[in-house]
C-alpha cells in the first residue's frame, strides 16, 4: 500500500533530522562536486549519467546524487506482508519516525515510483520498509516476487510531515488500520528508544490474528514498556471499528494527541467523529493512495487543470486536447507540431487521469509524461508546468 | 522532378490504410519492455567505451597505427552518440521508460548542434512538414536545389562544391539550420530572436571546440598535435557518414515532394502516405542499421518517429507488404545505388531549368 505526500502537518512541528557527522562530511564534499558536474560546460565533456553509471559499475551503492540501499534481509510479517531491511549509502540523511521514502523500481523497462512508510526506528544506519502485496499492485508484487537479498534499490530521502514532535505530548494515541501500521510502528519504536515517560495507547485494527503485522515485535515492546497500552481490534471477530467503539476502547481520547494511518474511509470516519464531538485534541493523519485506476469522467464534464510552476488553473470539458484548452484559457504552453509527433509540449502530469486522443488509452499513473496536444483531461489534473 | 500527385487511393482506402498502419504500430508499442531499454543502454555503454578507448589511443598511443585505431574508435563513439542514441532518444523513443538519462526533452549530444534547436528544426519542422516545399527546411537545407520547383539562381552553379562543403562540415550545417538565416535576411525574423538563436548555436560550437580542440589536446601535452588531428579526423568521419545516411533518406530518386495546398486537410492516413512517399530506405545488415541509427529505415522512422528504432527492421516487412497491397512505392536500395541517385539529382539541378531534359 502506498502513501501520498499529503498529510496533516503536525502542530508540534517536526523534530530535528538526525544526521551523523560522517553524512554531513559526505554531503559537504558531494554537493559542490554534483554542482560542478551539472554545469553545462562540464556536462558537455562528461555527462553526469556517465559518471553515475561508472560509479555503480565500481560498487552498486556508489552514487553522487541518489540514495541507494542494499537489501540486507527480507522478513515475512504475514502471508502478504514483507519487511525489507535496507542499508542505505552515505547520502542518506536519516529520517524521523512517521516519514516515508519513495522507492524507485524498474519493472520491465519502466520506472515506477511508490511511497512506503519507514517502519524502522530513526537514528539507526539500517532502515526498513514494510510492504503489503496488493493483488493488482505493480510495485508491491514486484517487490515481493523479484527483489532478493543483496539487491540494491534507489530511494528518496525521507519525506513527509506525519512525524512525532521533538518533545512528544504526555498523552498519545497511535491509531492504525491494516498496513497503515507502518509509520506508527516507527513512532512506537522511537518513543521506546527515547524512553518516553508519558502515556501512549497503540490501537491497531486488522482482520484477524494472521493479518497482524509486527505481531512478535509488538508483544516484545509491550512486555517491557510500561507506558504503553496495546490494543488490537480484530474485525473478523469484533466487527469493524466504528468511532463509537473506539471511544469505548479509548475513553480519554479527547485528551490525547492522535497520530492515525489507515484506509481513507476509516480515517474519514474518525475525523468526522472528532468534528461531531468537538474534540480539540490534535489529530494527525497520513493519507493512503491506492494504485488503482482513478475514476475517469465522461467528455463534457467540467474538470479542473492546475499548473504547479505557474500557479495557474483552468476548467476544461475533456472534449479538446489540453493544449487547445490551455490556450483558450489565455496560457501559452510550449508546443510544436500539435499532432503528437514532436513532443515539444510534453510535460509531467503529477496526478489525475488523462486520455490519449490518438490511442484512446486512459491513464491515471502519477508523475507520468504526457503530450498536451493529444491528451485530454478525464479527471481533475495537476501538471508540472 | 515535380510535385507528387494526390494519391489515387479512395478516401475509404486511405482510412483503411491508416487503420492497418496503426495496427502495425500498436503491435510494437504495446509490447515495449526490458529488451528495448537494454538495447539502448548497451549502445550507450559501447559508445562510452569506444570514446574512452579512442581518446586513450590518441593520447597515449605511439605511431600511426594506434592513431588510426584511435580516430576510428572515437568516430564510432560519435556516430553512435549522434545516430542510434542521440537522434533516437531525442525523438522520445525511450520517454516511456521514465529514465531521466533517456528523456527526449533534456538529452544533449556530442555535436555542434544544440539539442533544443535540433528538437525544433528536426522534430517540429521536418517531421511534421516532411517534403512540403517551402515548409520542410530539410529539403536541400536551404543550400541545394533539389527539384524543378525550386527557383534556379546563379549560385547553384556552385552546388556540387556546396554539397561537398556541407558533407565535410555536416555538424555545422545541422547546427546552424535552426537559425533560419534566410528568413532573417528577408526581414521575417526579428533581430533579437536571430541573435538569441545565434548565441545558442555559437555557445554549443564553443563547447565542442573547447572539448575536442583545446582541452583534450592540452591534456595530451607534447602529443597535442596528434590528439588535435585525431579529434578533427574523427569529427570529419562522423560528418561524412551522417551526411551520407541523411541525404539518402529524402533526396533519392523517386521521393515525392508536396505542395502546401495539397496537404491542408490531411488525415492521419494522408500523413502516413506522405511520410512513406517522402522517404527512402537503405538495405544492409544489423551493424549497418545500428551505425545509421536505423535511419536506413527512414520510411519506418517517418511513420513511427517515437518507436524505438531497433524495432524498425521488425515492422519493415509489414509496411512493405502493405505498400504492395495498396500499390504504393516502397523506396529502398543499397547505399551505393541510393547515393548515386542523390548525386544525380544534385548535379541535374545544378543546371538552369531550360537545359534540363525532363
Amino acid at each position: 500500500m502506498s502513501l501520498a505526500v499529503l498529510s496533516t502537518p503536525s502542530r508540534h512541528g517536526p523534530g530535528p533530522r538526525r544526521s551523523t557527522v560522517s553524512t554531513r562530511w559526505v554531503h559537504a564534499v558531494n554537493a559542490p562536486l554534483v554542482k560542478a558536474l551539472h554545469h553545462p560546460w562540464v556536462e558537455s565533456i562528461v555527462r553526469l549519467s556517465a559518471v553515475e553509471d561508472a560509479l555503480v559499475a565500481l560498487h552498486p551503492l556508489l552514487s553522487l546524487t541518489q540514495v541507494r540501499a542494499r537489501v540486507l534481509r527480507i522478513v515475512d510479517e504475514t502471508a502478504s506482508t514483507q519487511t525489507f531491511v535496507l542499508q542505505p549509502n552515505a547520502l542518506w540523511l536519516g529520517a524521523q519516525a512517521g516519514q516515508f521514502v519513495r522507492v524507485q523500481l524498474e519493472i520491465n523497462g519502466r520506472r515506477v515510483e511508490r511511497a512506503y512508510s519507514l517502519s524502522s526506528r530513526p537514528g539507526t544506519r539500517r532502515i526498513a520498509i514494510t510492504v503489503k502485496r496488493q493483488d493488482q499492485g505493480l510495485a508491491s508484487r514486484h517487490l515481493h516476487a523479484a527483489v532478493k537479498v543483496g539487491d540494491v534499490l534507489t530511494i528518496s530521502q525521507a519525506l513527509g510531515e506525519f512525524v512525532l514532535p521533538s518533545v512528544p505530548p504526555s498523552r498519545m494515541l497511535l491509531l492504525s488500520a491494516g498496513s497503515g501500521i507502518t509509520p506508527v510502528m516507527a513512532m512506537l519504536r522511537d518513543l521506546r528508544a527515547r524512553r518516553y515517560q508519558g502515556d501512549v495507547v497503540f490501537l491497531h485494527v486488522c482482520k484477524s490474528q494472521a493479518d497482524l503485522i509486527f505481531a512478535a515485535q509488538l508483544k516484545a515492546i509491550a512486555a517491557d514498556f510500561a507506558e504503553l497500552s496495546l490494543v488490537v481490534h480484530y474485525t473478523a471477530g469484533a466487527g469493524p471499528l466504528s468511532p463509537e467503539v473506539l471511544a469505548v476502547e479509548v475513553p480519554d481520547l479527547a485528551q490525547r494527541s492522535t497520530w492515525m494511518c489507515g484506509p481513507t474511509g476509516f480515517m474519514d470516519a474518525v475525523s468526522g467523529y472528532w468534528q461531531r464531538e468537538g474534540i480539540n485534541a490534535p489529530l494527525m493523519r497520513e493519507q493512503f493512495v491506492g494504485a488503482a485506476l482513478l475514476p475517469s469522467t465522461a467528455p463534457g464534464t467540467p474538470v479542473n487543470v492546475s499548473l504547479i510552476s505557474s500557479g495557474a488553473s483552468f476548467t476544461t470539458w475533456g472534449t479538446e486536447p489540453l493544449l487547445v484548452q490551455a490556450e483558450r484559457a489565455g496560457l501559452s504552453p510550449k508546443h510544436g507540431c500539435r499532432i503528437g509527433i514532436c513532443r515539444s509540449c510534453q510535460c509531467v502530469k503529477t496526478s489525475g487521469t488523462v486520455e490519449n486522443l490518438q490511442t484512446g488509452e486512459v491513464s491515471s499513473a502519477p508523475n507520468e509524461l504526457i503530450r498536451l496536444c493529444i491528451s485530454t483531461a478525464r479527471s481533475d489534473v495537476v501538471l508540472a508546468l | 522532378m515535380s510535385f507528387a500527385k494526390p494519391t489515387t487511393l479512395s478516401r475509404e482506402q486511405v482510412a483503411e490504410f491508416e487503420r492497418e498502419v496503426n495496427a502495425i504500430r500498436d503491435g510494437v508499442m504495446n509490447n515495449l519492455g526490458q529488451a528495448d531499454v537494454d538495447h539502448i543502454r548497451a549502445m550507450i555503454r559501447i559508445s562510452r567505451a569506444s570514446e574512452i578507448g579512442g581518446r586513450a589511443l590518441l593520447h597515449f598511443g605511439m605511431g600511426p597505427l594506434s592513431w588510426v585505431a584511435g580516430v576510428l574508435a572515437l568516430a564510432n563513439a560519435k556516430i553512435l552518440d549522434n545516430m542510434e542514441i542521440g537522434h533516437n532518444v531525442m525523438h522520445g523513443q525511450y520517454d516511456w521508460t521514465g529514465d531521466p538519462a533517456l528523456n527526449s526533452q533534456t538529452f544533449e549530444w556530442d555535436i555542434a548542434c544544440d539539442g533544443e534547436q535540433w528538437r525544433h528544426s528536426h522534430n517540429v519542422t521536418h517531421h511534421t512538414y516532411t517534403n512540403i516545399l517551402g515548409k520542410d527546411r530539410d529539403l536541400g537545407y536551404s543550400l541545394l536545389r533539389m527539384t524543378d520547383e525550386q527557383k534556379w539562381k546563379p549560385r547553384h552553379w556552385f552546388q556540387p562544391l556546396a554539397n561537398l562543403m556541407l558533407a565535410m562540415g555536416f555538424q555545422y550545417g545541422v547546427g546552424s539550420h535552426d537559425l533560419e538565416i534566410g528568413r532573417y535576411k528577408h526581414g521575417a525574423m526579428p533581430k533579437a530572436e536571430f541573435r538569441a538563436r545565434l548565441d545558442r548555436f555559437l555557445t554549443k560550437v564553443g563547447k565542442v571546440w573547447f572539448k575536442d580542440y583545446l582541452l583534450f589536446p592540452a591534456l595530451a601535452l607534447w602529443s597535442a598535435p596528434r590528439v588535435l588531428a585525431g579529434n578533427f579526423c574523427a569529427n570529419l568521419i562522423r560528418n561524412l557518414w551522417t551526411y551520407l545516411i541523411i541525404f539518402c533518406g529524402h533526396f533519392t530518386e523517386g521521393v515525392a515532394i508536396y505542395r502546401e495546398e495539397d496537404t491542408r486537410n490531411e488525415t492521419r492516413g494522408d500523413w502516413y502516405i506522405r511520410q512513406l512517399s517522402g522517404s527512402s530506405n537503405l538495405t544492409g545488415g544489423r551493424l549497418f542499421h545500428i551505425m545509421s541509427g536505423h535511419l536506413s529505415h527512414q520510411i519506418e522512422h517517418h511513420l513511427f518517429p517515437d518507436m524505438p528504432a531497433h524495432r524498425y527492421p521488425e515492422v519493415a516487412p509489414q509496411i512493405q507488404a502493405l505498400c504492395r497491397k495498396y500499390g504504393l512505392f516502397y523506396n529502398t536500395g543499397s547505399l551505393f545505388k541510393q547515393y548515386l541517385t542523390v548525386m544525380k539529382r544534385i548535379l541535374t539541378y545544378t543546371l538552369p531549368p531550360k537545359r534540363v531534359a525532363v
